[in-house]
């Protein structure tokens, strides 16, 4: 999974494809947790839906503005807008049905 | 016609790739339903001292991926899906998952455990938000905070031991006036400076209050009822085993667990109850990769027709 910056994850957001950013941090136990996951969705999403991780203690900022509490957050965007989040999925299916629902699919 | 393996595994850690290695070693067609990563519980533990083999010990995400690799090596699969349902006595086993629809003629239950909850109002709404059940997980959110750890056992005191490096101050929360936790550890946090105790006392609920956490607490003994401001408490009051799955099907003991002795054999011929989820006095990993060995081999008898 590509790991952005903040540059890239403002720019990136605004898209029309939907992003899915995994909000992480380096000494999160749970966030290596979901990675094999994440990698297996990416992979089985294919072009649909772009995937990304970013560390929240490179980019504190965002993490303010975003108000992450927890991690690991799963936040999904399009156009700019908050289609809507997930908080430490503790099963791959948790994160297939978030996406599900929040793309209407 | 869908695959038809010799054995599918549910559950991912220690015990279930054990299980695999030994079955497949064995020429067993082996598939491992794992919900989310190999490892269970222990892919949650940073560092693994008392699995023997590791001399520096190692981080048991890192224990958890070797483990996967090592029976793959010899042909296990993998399969990330969550089982939605099993049935049992079916011929052969049938397993539904968020990932299909998966047979087998010998099933090897290894779901693991979860930490138990308080079961007192408000918990639910606070989840992940103000109530934790993983400080090494998310300890690091109440960096100069006040926080709570509720529990009196080995879990509990490392836990308040990891916020007590991290969080301004802790308090320990307990039920009881003395802590089960192992001296050691006990010792380690009464020398902080920073930890409180707070004896004989059980949460009865929690609210919400500014952005804070409202902790109401009765006094065991006399009853008396008050309320403490904090801004996250950690639940560390030991673990429950996951066999909602086979409930109805399988026996569970008072507690939840699968009785099986040494053979990991249940009470239905091919399934086995490997690691945390089966009635035993030790739950290490150590344990759980046993068991593992243990089904595997009277997997193998249950295939030739001997059992």
């Amino acid at each position: 999974m590509k790991e952005w910056n903040r540059a890239q994850f403002e720019r990136e957001i605004q898209g029309d494809k939907p992003v899915l950013v995994d909000f992480w941090a380096p000494w999160c136990g749970h966030c290596r947790r979901i990675a094999p996951a994440l990698e297996s969705i990416e992979a089985e999403m294919g072009q649909s839906c772009i995937l990304a991780k970013l560390n929240i203690d490179a980019e504190p900022e965002i993490a303010r503005q975003e108000n992450i509490t927890v991690l690991p957050t799963l936040i999904l965007y399009r156009a700019g807008q908050r289609l809507g989040s997930i908080t430490a999925p503790d099963a791959k299916a948790k994160i297939e049905d978030f996406l599900r629902q929040a793309l209407g699919r | 016609m869908a695959t038809i393996y010799d054995m599918a595994v549910i559950g991912g850690g220690p015990g279930g790739y054990s299980a695999a290695l030994y079955a497949v070693r064995a020429g067993l067609r082996v598939v491992v339903l794992e919900k989310l990563c190999p490892g269970g519980q222990m892919a949650l533990t940073s560092q693994v001292d008392n699995y023997p083999g590791f001399d520096q010990g190692i981080d048991g995400f890192t224990l958890g991926e070797n483990m996967r690799r090592g029976a793959e090596r010899f042909g296990a699969e993998t399969v990330l899906a969550e089982v939605l349902r099993c049935d049992l006595t079916a011929v052969p086993k049938r397993i539904e998952t968020s990932g299909g629809t998966f047979f087998a003629k010998t099933l090897v239950y290894a779901a693991g455990a979860v930490p138990r909850e308080l079961g007192v109002p408000g918990e639910a709404a606070f989840a992940a938000k103000g109530v934790h059940y993983c400080a090494s997980c998310d300890g690091m959110f109440y960096k100069g905070k006040d926080v709570m750890v509720v529990g009196g056992g080995n879990s509990a005191v490392e836990d308040a031991l990891v916020l007590s490096r991290i969080a301004d101050r802790v308090t320990l929360i307990h039920r009881r006036d003395t802590l089960r936790a192992e001296k050691i550890s006990v010792k380690a946090l009464e020398s902080q400076k920073n930890v409180d105790f707070c004896w004989n006392s059980n949460v009865t609920a929690l609210r919400s209050m500014e952005n804070r956490v409202a902790v109401a607490l009765q006094n065991g003994i006399t009853g008396e009822e008050t309320e403490r401001i904090t801004d996250g408490v950690f639940v560390s009051i030991g673990r429950k085993p996951a066999t909602e799955l086979v409930k109805g099907q399988l026996m569970l003991d008072p507690a939840g667990y699968l009785p099986a002795d040494e053979s990991t054999r249940t009470q239905i011929p091919g399934v086995f109850a490997v690691g945390d989820v089966r009635t035993k006095a030790v739950r290490q990993i150590v344990t759980a990769a046993a068991d593992g060995a243990a089904a595997a081999h009277f997997a193998q008898e249950y295939l030739a027709g001997k059992d």
